[in-house]
């Protein structure tokens, strides 16, 4: 009698357990940003140019490995206002057709990367990036830093504005932008 | 005669290279657009405005964006779902329903900062600034995109 009491607690136990695991909204394991912070720049002997955008979203799955972005487009600040108008401009990035960039792409290292352990890591990776209608195989390299239930981005990359179709023909903006830009990405995502 | 034609073009040239320079200096010096002295175009709720760029997106952008970046001034009306700051020390206040899985954010400036920093979870507000881009899923992301207005300050 007395052990089936026991075991009567047990089964309340495991009962009990079940019941608030699927109470409590489970916890997809993926790291989430909503506010990275992507800039570029761009240097020619006539003008340095330079934008930056906070509200760029991003999640990197731990299990899998894959990276994704989405870039809104119009949230690049310039320093000068008539720049702004011309990166926005059909003539450039089309940002009215064209409102947001994707990088969707997975951690060709993911092995030698410990999400569980507090440290800086190398991280490699291969995806596809897309801008205006044109998509793009690339890969890049970058680090990330662990740190208890957050990890951070750091990522350097160059984008030939050509590969995308972003080009001036003629006039000051093609004398004035270099061909290819340097972007640099500051993410720092928290575990959802 | 001879020295009068001189003079003349002299006096021409002359003009032609201040208006070239001034003509110069107002685009190089042109200023931002001030989003918050300029009229509200759209007044919206936080849910309208999401389930407009939901249900058509196409015709959001169409109505929302402008080419040159200069898109709709807006006022949205929503509930506090969350005030955090982004990278650059702006607050980013999240207007969405409790609910629901997508809402609009909206990212303040160095000039109104302090007016986000007294807002509280689950208060009405209404906010004005310019749209940057619209609601959407994305598959890749597997989760929703906000709708991201910046530039802002609280209305009422």
């Amino acid at each position: 009698m007395k052990k089936r009491m026991k075991n009567a607690g047990i089964y309340f136990a495991i009962l009990a357990a079940i019941v608030l695991t699927s109470l409590s909204a489970p916890p997809s394991g993926k790291y989430v940003t909503k506010s990275a912070h992507i800039s570029f720049f761009s240097h020619t002997d006539i003008e340095d140019i330079s934008a930056n955008n906070y509200a760029v979203i991003g999640t990197i799955d731990p299990a899998s490995g894959d990276v994704s972005f989405s870039v809104p487009m119009q949230s690049f600040e310039f320093e000068k206002a008539l720049m702004q108008k011309h990166y926005n401009s059909p003539d450039f990035m089309d940002t009215k057709v064209y409102p947001k960039s994707k990088f969707k792409g997975t951690i060709t290292n993911l092995s030698e990367i410990n999400f569980d352990k507090d440290g800086t890591y190398h991280a490699k990776l291969e995806g596809e990036m897309t801008i205006k209608d044109v998509t793009k195989k690339v890969t890049e390299a970058g680090t990330i830093t662990v740190q208890g239930n957050s990890i951070t981005v750091d990522a350097k990359t160059v984008i030939v504005l050509a590969d995308y179709h972003v080009a001036f023909e003629k006039g000051k903006p093609s004398t004035n932008i270099a061909k290819s830009v340097e972007v640099t990405v500051k993410a720092k995502y928290v575990i959802e | 005669m001879k020295r009068k034609i001189l003079k003349w073009t002299l006096l021409v040239f002359i003009l032609g290279a201040i208006a070239a320079v001034s003509i110069f200096l107002y685009y190089w010096y042109m200023p931002h657009r001030d989003i918050q002295s300029l009229p509200v175009d759209i007044e919206i709720t936080s849910e309208d405005l999401v389930s407009e760029y939901l249900s058509d997106p196409a015709a959001a952008n169409q109505k929302y964006l402008q080419e040159e970046g200069d898109s709709k001034i807006i006022a949205v009306t929503g509930n506090v779902f969350s005030v955090e700051k982004d990278m650059n020390n702006q607050y980013v206040v999240y207007l969405k329903e409790p609910e629901s899985e997508v809402g609009v954010r909206c990212t303040f400036m160095t000039s109104t900062n302090e007016n986000a920093a007294s807002l509280k979870t689950g208060q009405d507000v209404t906010i004005k600034g310019v749209i940057r881009s619209g609601a959407e899923y994305d598959e890749d992301l597997d989760l929703y995109e906000d709708a991201i207005i910046e530039k802002c300050d609280i209305l009422k």
